[in-house]
């Protein structure tokens, strides 16, 4: 590695409406440097990489690459100046070939008279693929024929093919998570390639939740916490310890999460999972709900924790497994069904999962329970406005009046419209998916206080925090996931919560 | 605190086999739009014996020639999850207009060459307004293209008054009498047309960038392609396609009115559904719009054959439809519609 100073950025900083999602990077890359990008999940890793890459503007700071200004318009203005990203979720075309995705918008090159000659654009991708040691990749096979390690193999090199048209080793590759679908073996070819490329000059960012890997890759490491860069680890001499405790950094206090009115859960078990699994998802989950308790599930994304919700929540079907509800068997064909049994979700994904944005807040909030408001089966607008009004006051929603338009209300209290319909149901099983994300500071400590409210009066919650440190503050107990498996288990008593660093040694 | 063991087989390695299952499974549905064409053909022979002789398959190729043109140009259409409603009018109009502009027993115009030609254009014109409203202000195909539609087949009855004339050019009448090798002149042209979709679908960058729009609208984005443009150009060939099968039509009935188009698109995307082309848009290719075109039309023929009424007919078709659709849709979607 030389000492060239390839990218920088500084001050890069990035809003979203009042919700800041990054603050303050600098971050500094030099020529045939790998380096690692870690933090919990939300903590602006895949944002920073994808303003780099193009797709995304930063709201303010500067970058530069080469020692030029660089401030790429699109994802194509940057591949041109020489930096190129690997996306989490991939981006090639499945239905088409390997070479038609590897050339894919740059067919111009073996055209004539608008003809493409697909057999030296076969052998150009073949002359690529080799580049890279793919050798037993064919650039006729289909996309959709390949598993996922030859996919992310060749996303990587169609990024490299198109960056060092112009690069010429010195081009700067962005990996999301590049790791999570592959296995042990398919992940050491890539290492492999990713260390070539350095050799040649080029740079890599690499983000990934194994730490393990990180340290085996990397030469420096940043560690990202709510959006800021919260140290620089050198990775020679590092191990997962320093980089947890890095991580986690320090501790909210109990007062942040009304800790003091967090339930003591009586023995009361409300809802019950036996041995569920999803094939492909999660297996052999187990665990018990009781009255009046908060549970935290933790683990990282692809860790299974969503899709045990959506099992509890009506979205998915088990493929083996039992829920019990109060000691009875149930099997949901979807969320109406659990509703009925008396379980309700805040979904994750607010502007398409929860809220109706055209429809006003008195019809956002009955819309799970219509029935409440009927009058020989037709909604009576009259009782409908009444029932809104006292939720607007009772959970002081800031807004015009209940015929106002949801999707005209900032997203704390977007999201407190979603619970005063998710608490008129009166279900007393709540699943709460990240109910506190994109919510400004404020409205988190409504938020919380709900929570307590509603456990003080017997309901349950089962919630996936925004970080670890929610999760633990507001929890009474979590589970903790990790690729599919239920890992561990700590009691988060308000007087004694576990340490962080325990809870994400599990996670990771 | 409890911690507990992890298992053989990781929850990933159940992951990419359920992933590598389903790949296995879309295979299938691949073929078996062929592998029914044959059992099809075979069967109706054995069923019934005329089904099969010289003079019955080429009576069926004969019916092809509007069916196959329109079911090509939306065979792009679909491709790229859009749908154009609007070929049925195009058809209507252009044929109109040609049987007014060529020698007809309407009025004394005599175009010639020209009253092929013009009238194409103005169809021409009809796809790419069609496509830049979409593009430009984002509204659904399925209504735009509506409207486009129905103007065209209004502009078709105002030109001619309620009154349709006959065309009565000799290339016409030649045209229509012309066979090679048993099958009519109208059916070479129409194949003439699928072969030159072929090759713009499958040796174009522009054929390409039709499949990348239909299966991840923006990966093709970020990879660099113009999708408005693609998109317009889509609209362009089909009502291309659309100009062409009305002169095919005219050239085979002779008046030229706006019932030429009537009724000749639904079947065409039945057609497609049942080759097995996705109306979502990615799957299915100029094959499958052969085999698609075939079946039907074997089927439309075998059910003649064997003289089932007319509405049995249609209830049959619709029922088809369905179970094409059914098979053809990507499983483990939680949203009904799109």
């Amino acid at each position: 590695m030389n000492q060239e100073i390839l990218f920088t950025t500084e001050n890069i900083g990035k809003t979203y409406g009042v919700n800041t999602v990054l603050q303050g990077i600098n971050v500094e890359i030099r020529r045939g440097e790998i380096v690692g990008l870690i933090g919990e999940n939300g903590a602006g890793k895949s944002t920073l990489l994808k303003i780099i890459a193009g797709v995304e503007q930063p709201t303010v700071g500067t970058m530069e690459m080469n020692g030029k200004p660089f401030s790429p318009a699109s994802m194509l203005d940057a591949n041109r100046q020489g930096i190129g990203m690997v996306f989490q979720e991939q981006s090639l075309i499945s239905n088409l070939t390997v070479a038609q995705n590897i050339y894919l918008g740059r067919e111009r090159d073996f055209s004539s008279f608008g003809l493409i000659n697909w057999s030296r654009m076969n052998a150009r991708a073949r002359e690529a693929l080799n580049k890279m040691g793919l050798k037993d990749i064919s650039p006729k096979a289909r996309v959709r024929d390949l598993d996922f390690a030859m996919r992310q193999m060749v996303e990587i090199t169609k990024v490299l093919d198109i960056v060092s048209e112009t690069a010429n080793n010195r081009a700067l590759i962005l990996l999301d998570e590049p790791t999570t679908v592959l296995s042990d073996a398919e992940m050491a070819v890539l290492f492999e390639k990713v260390r070539q490329m350095k050799e040649k000059g080029n740079s890599v960012i690499f983000i990934s939740h194994r730490l393990q890997e990180v340290l085996q890759i990397t030469d420096r490491i940043y560690v990202f916490k709510d959006g800021r860069q919260t140290a620089e680890v050198r990775t020679e001499g590092a191990d997962e310890y320093i980089l947890y405790e890095k991580m986690v950094g320090r501790e909210t206090n109990g007062e942040y999460y009304v800790s003091a009115r967090q339930t003591v859960p009586g023995a009361d078990v409300v809802l019950e999972v036996e041995n569920m699994s999803l094939f492909g998802s999660f297996r052999n989950v187990s665990f018990k709900l009781h009255k009046g308790e908060v549970l935290g599930l933790c683990g990282v994304e692809g860790s299974g924790k969503e899709d045990v919700c959506g099992v509890i929540s009506g979205d998915l079907a088990s493929t083996s497994g039992e829920l019990k509800v109060r000691g009875k068997r149930v099997k949901f064909a979807s969320p109406g069904d659990a509703r009925r049994a008396g379980i309700i979700s805040v979904p994750r994904d607010r502007r398409d999962e929860g809220i109706i944005g055209i429809l006003p807040i008195s019809e956002n909030i009955s819309v799970s329970n219509y029935e409440k408001n009927a009058a020989h089966g037709l909604i009576s607008n009259r009782r409908q406005d009444r029932n809104a009004r006292e939720w607007v006051r009772s959970l002081s929603i800031k807004c015009a009046g209940v015929a106002q338009r949801v999707s005209n209300l900032s997203g704390g209290n977007a999201q407190k419209v979603i619970f005063a319909r998710v608490l008129d149901s009166e279900c007393p099983i709540l699943i709460l998916d990240h109910p506190t994300r994109g919510v400004d500071l404020g409205a988190k400590g409504d938020i919380y206080a709900l929570i307590r409210d509603i456990t003080e009066k017997g309901f349950s919650v089962l919630l996936m925090g925004d970080t670890l440190d929610e999760c633990l503050g507001v929890s009474s107990r979590v589970i903790v996931m990790k690729d599919g498996l239920v890992c561990g288990e700590f009691d988060c008593p308000a007087d004694n919560k576990p340490d962080q660093v325990d809870v994400v040694k599990l996670m990771l | 605190m409890k911690t507990f063991d992890r298992q053989a087989m990781t929850v990933a390695e159940e992951f990419v086999s359920k992933v590598e299952r389903e790949a296995r499974s879309s295979l299938i549905r691949v073929y078996a739009p062929m592998i029914l064409l044959v059992v099809m053909t075979i069967g109706f022979s054995i069923y019934d014996s005329h089904f099969f002789s010289m003079k019955n398959l080429s009576n069926i190729l004969g019916q092809m020639a509007v069916p196959l043109t329109l079911a090509t140009g939306l065979t792009f259409v679909l491709l790229i999850g859009r749908i154009d409603l609007s070929v049925e009018g195009v058809m209507g109009l252009v044929g109109s207009a040609i049987a007014l502009l060529v020698v007809n027993s309407r009025n004394s115009n005599d175009w010639g060459i020209w009253g092929v030609i013009v009238p194409i254009i103005a169809g021409l014109l009809f796809g790419l307004i069609t496509g830049i409203l979409h593009v430009r202000l984002r509204i659904a195909t399925f209504i735009i293209t509506y409207a486009t539609g129905t103007i065209a087949a209004g502009i078709a009855v105002l030109l001619y008054h309620s009154q349709p004339a006959t065309a009565k050019a000799q290339w016409i009448i030649d045209a229509s009498r012309t066979t090679f090798l048993n099958i009519p002149l109208i059916t070479w042209i129409a194949v003439a047309f699928f072969a030159v979709c072929c090759v713009i679908l499958n040796y174009t960058a522009f054929g390409r960038a039709v499949y990348a729009i239909g299966d991840n609208e923006a990966a093709a984005r970020a990879s660099g392609i113009n999708v408005s443009k693609v998109t317009i150009q889509v609209f362009v060939l089909s009502s291309f396609a659309a100009s062409l099968a009305g002169v095919l039509a005219l050239i085979r009935l002779k008046l030229g009115q706006v019932s030429l188009g009537t009724d000749q698109m639904f079947p065409c995307i039945t057609a497609l559904v049942v080759g097995g082309t996705s109306l979502a848009g990615g799957k299915g290719g100029m094959l499958q719009t052969m085999v698609g075109t075939l079946i039907y039309m074997e089927l439309l023929n075998f059910l003649t054959i064997i003289q089932v009424p007319a509405d049995y007919k249609k209830a049959i078709l619709g029922v088809i439809i369905i179970v094409a659709v059914v098979l053809t849709l990507t499983r483990g979607r939680k949203t009904i519609a799109k």
